[in-house]
């Protein structure tokens, strides 16, 4: 158990810059997720964590311990990689004591500690099986308690279940989060699932196009985001958004699009005239009532899921996505009317992108 | 996955050091290329450069290009090269087809079949050498039985003697590239084989726009270096006519070892030197290939 | 009628194949079991079949055959240490350029690749001068290391293929887990290209029980020489005991025929998927 903290950190493959001076700080124990589209750089700077990419400027510490010049295997810190990297020719008993018998730990603590991982994670009937017998979510958890074995100072998951079904996923996801709370180890995961991050994640870094977007907690992200990207990016279905002018009268404001359409905002920032984003989320626009803060919209395609039903919906030009709880009998073509809390509404300057605070 | 994985060594390196010294995995890098090293250095290089230097003299071109012995392997590997290699190629192509008709006996006949390439060559070569013998082999013995007429006297005739090395090669070196072909038939699709037949065509338009599209390039590649093998073939000529009679059989091969028996070791790698045209092509076409 | 024709046509292709493949080996089997005046009389089956020839073969009985044990020995001592010695080699220079990116491995490589394609006996002629200035002439280490060197190139491109496939995670895994080069070398990477390396040091293995030119050319006391070479002695004679040549030659046949087939599942896959890359 360690603080991990980032320091500037930069990485450049040749000319190309994939991590552009990133700076920010991991608590003891906690669990940080780092999420972001493909090529965002959350991998490689979780590899230069794990000491297995160069770190171009800047500096990593562990514990207090700048560990730019040390080793992997000095690092104390134990890596579940998305193809699990389980020794083939190893028995899973053998796979999760490698990193004992490579420190030449006493037989019999190695046998001890294995042990005390395959219990945690259900694999005991498997600890004489090799990698090729077992399933997709088994090779997991045998990475997982290879990791468990070393008892590290920080755990390192790269996409550690994107290569597992849908509904082993869900489980293992919990069962990650469950090991953390029993374990209490610092971890930082990369995934590019923003729904893994919500639900696992102590802490989320917000990563694109090498630089962080935002770092928060799950439901600050959700509820405040910064910008643009992260609005579009954490939360499923993802944020409508419209593009229109803001017009202020008084204590009263709403967005103009071209398609005439007048979206209620409330007191936040932004001047009048200024070209902004209009962000809603879909579980914010609500089914129904009219006057002053509800647009006109047309039912496209009703999705029933069973406990929920999810509305595509044509307001104006713009088509949103709408999720009402419970069952509907409404059906495409449909006229509808759907009223927003200026609360709920997310404001960004058009240009960067950026949130409008009062 | 959203890096590019730059895997290796220089990530346990240090960054941003001063000079850098060299990683433990750089330093067993080091060590564990140094043998091959070594071998190349003093087995490869110094032997080659040696033998260049000892070819350096004109005067070692003029003596080798006056002896007739030396115009005459000219002709003979040329003539190796070229119908020998053309006619294995084929044979091999052919027996391929064969080779992956699914019938059990053609399974057991393609196991003995490896067997010339599988058995060291002298004693085979030997054996035949024998077969051709004039007075006692059994293939005049059986000419005279059939016809009550002496067969001719195989090695002591150039051109013949010279077809029977080609013939000794393509014995040895068949099986291996019908091998090598086979696999390549096996890894051509068989839907498309399928879809073929639906359409309806013959086995000469299946083998003319399935089979040789996909195999043309590998049998190429074969062609090429199997050219560069029969180049450095020493055995089926030495074993069979030793370069007789009266030096005519002689290639290149054999022929620079010939001077080096004589002691003339600046004519021997001057034979291998004026080979040099012929064969770096050949290799930089392989390299180009395999470095891909 | 149309089946019959096909399968026809097959067994018209199938048994000249059969003859052409079997024909020399099978007059080799026939001397080896009969007596000189039988072998010569060009018959297909030996009236009185006899296993003498071997007896003599066995018990040195003959000029060319003093040293025949010896001879056998020697062939496999060479063999075993060529094979031995370019499994090492190959197998350090393919983990070296294949899993730990040395500098340079890409120029070793080509090195490799262009020695590989050096027709042998071309190569021959700088080895023997070569070797002379080494004084290693008429010595077993001037073959052994002569075969190491031609072997090797071959070794290395198949184990780097072999290498190259293997997945990276698994080496930085070992690398979070604290193995040192040496460690992943021996634990790891050498179990994992396991059928490689079977099929790598048959292939060294087989060329030096196998080879006939650089035997020949470095090796010259008979207590030396390789059986090879002893069977190139018979020809020195005008009338040679062909049918003791023939039962040596097929003695010395059987061993890389045996190890051939029962190393035929690597052999196959591993060799014609390097030889010839498509």
């Amino acid at each position: 158990m360690a603080p991990v903290s980032f320091n500037n950190i930069a990485k450049t493959f040749g000319s190309t810059e994939v991590i552009r001076g990133i700076s920010f700080d991991i608590r003891d124990g906690e669990f940080m997720v780092l999420v972001g589209p493909s090529g965002c750089g959350k991998s490689t700077l979780l590899r230069m964590l794990a000491g297995l990419e160069e770190i171009t400027a800047g500096t990593i510490a562990i514990d207090g311990r700048v560990v730019n010049q040390v080793d992997s295997k000095d690092r104390d810190i134990a890596m579940v990689f998305q193809s699990y990297a389980l020794y083939p020719h190893m028995s899973v008993r053998d796979n999760m004591g490698f990193s004992l018998r490579l420190r030449r730990a006493d037989r019999s603590e190695i046998d001890a500690r294995v042990m005390r991982a395959a219990r945690i994670l259900n694999l005991e009937p498997y600890l004489d099986r090799y990698p090729r017998e077992l399933s997709g979510g088994q090779r997991q958890r045998v990475a997982m308690g290879r990791a468990i074995v070393r008892d590290p100072k920080v755990f390192l998951f790269d996409e550690p279940l994107s290569n597992l079904d849908a509904k082993l996923r869900v489980q293992m996801r919990s069962e990650i989060k469950a090991l953390h709370q029993r374990l209490k180890t610092t971890t930082v995961y990369v995934t590019h699932d923003q729904i893994e991050a919500m639900t696992m994640a102590d802490r989320i870094v917000v990563m694109h196009d090498g630089a962080i977007e935002q770092i928060g907690t799950p439901l600050e992200l959700y509820d405040r985001p910064d910008n643009l990207f992260v609005a579009q990016f954490i939360g499923s279905p993802a944020m409508n958004v419209v593009r229109g002018t803001l017009r202020r009268t008084g204590s009263a404001a709403h967005v103009e699009t071209a398609d005439g359409v007048r979206w209620p905002a409330g007191s936040g920032g932004g001047v009048d005239g200024q070209a902004v984003a209009y962000g809603v989320r879909p579980d914010h626009l609500e089914l129904g009532g009219g006057g002053e803060r509800t647009v006109p919209g047309e039912i496209v395609v009703v999705e029933p899921t069973g406990s929920e039903t999810e509305l595509v919906v044509r307001i104006g030009d713009a088509q949103m996505t709408v999720e009402t709880h419970g069952r509907t009998t409404l059906q495409p073509g449909d006229k509808v009317g759907f009223a927003i809390d200026p609360a709920n509404v997310h404001l960004f300057d058009q240009a960067s992108g950026a949130r409008l605070v009062s | 996955m959203s890096t590019v994985a730059l895997p290796g060594v220089e990530a346990a390196a240090s960054a941003g050091g001063p000079r850098r010294r060299l990683s433990p995995w750089q330093a067993w890098g080091l060590v564990l290329l140094a043998p091959y090293v070594a071998v190349f250095l003093v087995f490869v290089l110094y032997p080659v450069g040696y033998g260049l230097w000892l070819a350096r003299h004109p005067q070692s071109y003029v003596q080798l290009f006056a002896d007739p012995v030396f115009a005459g392997s000219v002709v003979n590997t040329l003539i190796f090269l070229i119908v020998g290699i053309n006619l294995k190629m084929a044979v091999a192509l052919f027996l391929s087809g064969f080779f992956v008709t699914a019938r059990p006996w053609i399974r057991w006949l393609s196991v003995l079949f490896i067997l010339p390439w599988a058995v060291p060559s002298i004693p085979t070569i030997l054996s035949i050498r024998f077969m051709l013998n004039p007075e006692w082999g059994v293939v005049n013995q059986v000419i005279f039985r059939l016809t009550g007429a002496d067969g001719p006297n195989w090695l002591n005739d150039r051109w013949i003697a010279l077809s029977m090395a080609m013939l000794v090669h393509i014995w040895k070196s068949l099986p291996f590239w019908t091998m090598i072909l086979i696999a390549g038939r096996l890894a051509i699709p068989g839907e498309l084989y399928e879809a073929a037949s639906v359409d309806g065509a013959s086995v000469w338009q299946r083998f003319r726009f399935i089979t040789w599209p996909s195999l043309s390039t590998l049998y190429l590649t074969s062609a090429i270096l199997s050219m560069i093998w029969t180049l450095g073939d020493f055995n089926s000529v030495y074993l069979l006519t030793g370069g007789g009679p009266a030096d005519l059989t002689h290639v290149l091969a054999t022929l620079g070892i010939r001077y080096l028996r004589l002691d003339q070791v600046d004519l021997a790698m001057a034979t291998i030197v004026s080979a040099l045209p012929l064969v770096l092509p050949l290799v930089y076409f392989m390299m180009k290939r395999l470095s891909r | 009628m149309k089946r019959l024709l096909t399968e026809a046509k097959l067994v018209l292709i199938g048994i000249p194949v059969a003859i052409w493949t079997l024909l020399p080996i099978y007059h080799m089997f026939l001397f080896s079991i009969s007596t000189k005046e039988e072998a010569f009389s060009g018959e297909l089956w030996p009236a009185h079949p006899t296993l003498r020839n071997f007896g003599v073969v066995f018990r040195e009985q003959n000029y060319f055959l003093n040293h025949f044990w010896r001879q056998f020995a020697n062939s496999l001592l060479i063999a075993v240490a060529v094979g031995a010695i370019t499994l090492v080699v190959a197998a350090g220079a393919a983990f070296s350029i294949s899993r730990l990116r040395t500098r340079g491995g890409r120029l070793v490589l080509n090195c490799a690749l262009f020695t590989y394609f050096i027709p042998a006996a071309f190569l021959a002629v700088p080895m023997y001068k070569a070797m002379g200035t080494y004084g290693l002439l008429n010595t077993q280490w001037a073959l052994i290391l002569a075969m190491v060197t031609i072997a090797s190139p071959y070794a290395i491109w198949v184990l780097k293929q072999a290498s190259d496939k293997l997945p990276w995670e698994l080496d930085e895994a070992a690398r979070i887990d604290g193995a040192s080069p040496l460690q992943l070398f021996r634990l790891v990477y050498l179990p994992l290209i396991a059928p490689s390396l079977v099929a790598v040091g048959t292939y060294a293995l087989l060329l030096a029980w196998n080879e006939y030119l650089y035997a020949f050319l470095l090796l010259s006391n008979d207590k030396d020489i390789t059986l090879p070479v002893a069977l190139g002695h018979f020809l020195s004679a005008d009338d040679s005991p062909w049918e003791l040549l023939m039962t040596t030659g097929l003695i010395y046949a059987l061993p890389p025929a045996a190890i051939y087939y029962a190393f035929k599942r690597y052999m196959v896959a591993g060799l014609t998927a390097g030889a010839v890359k498509s």
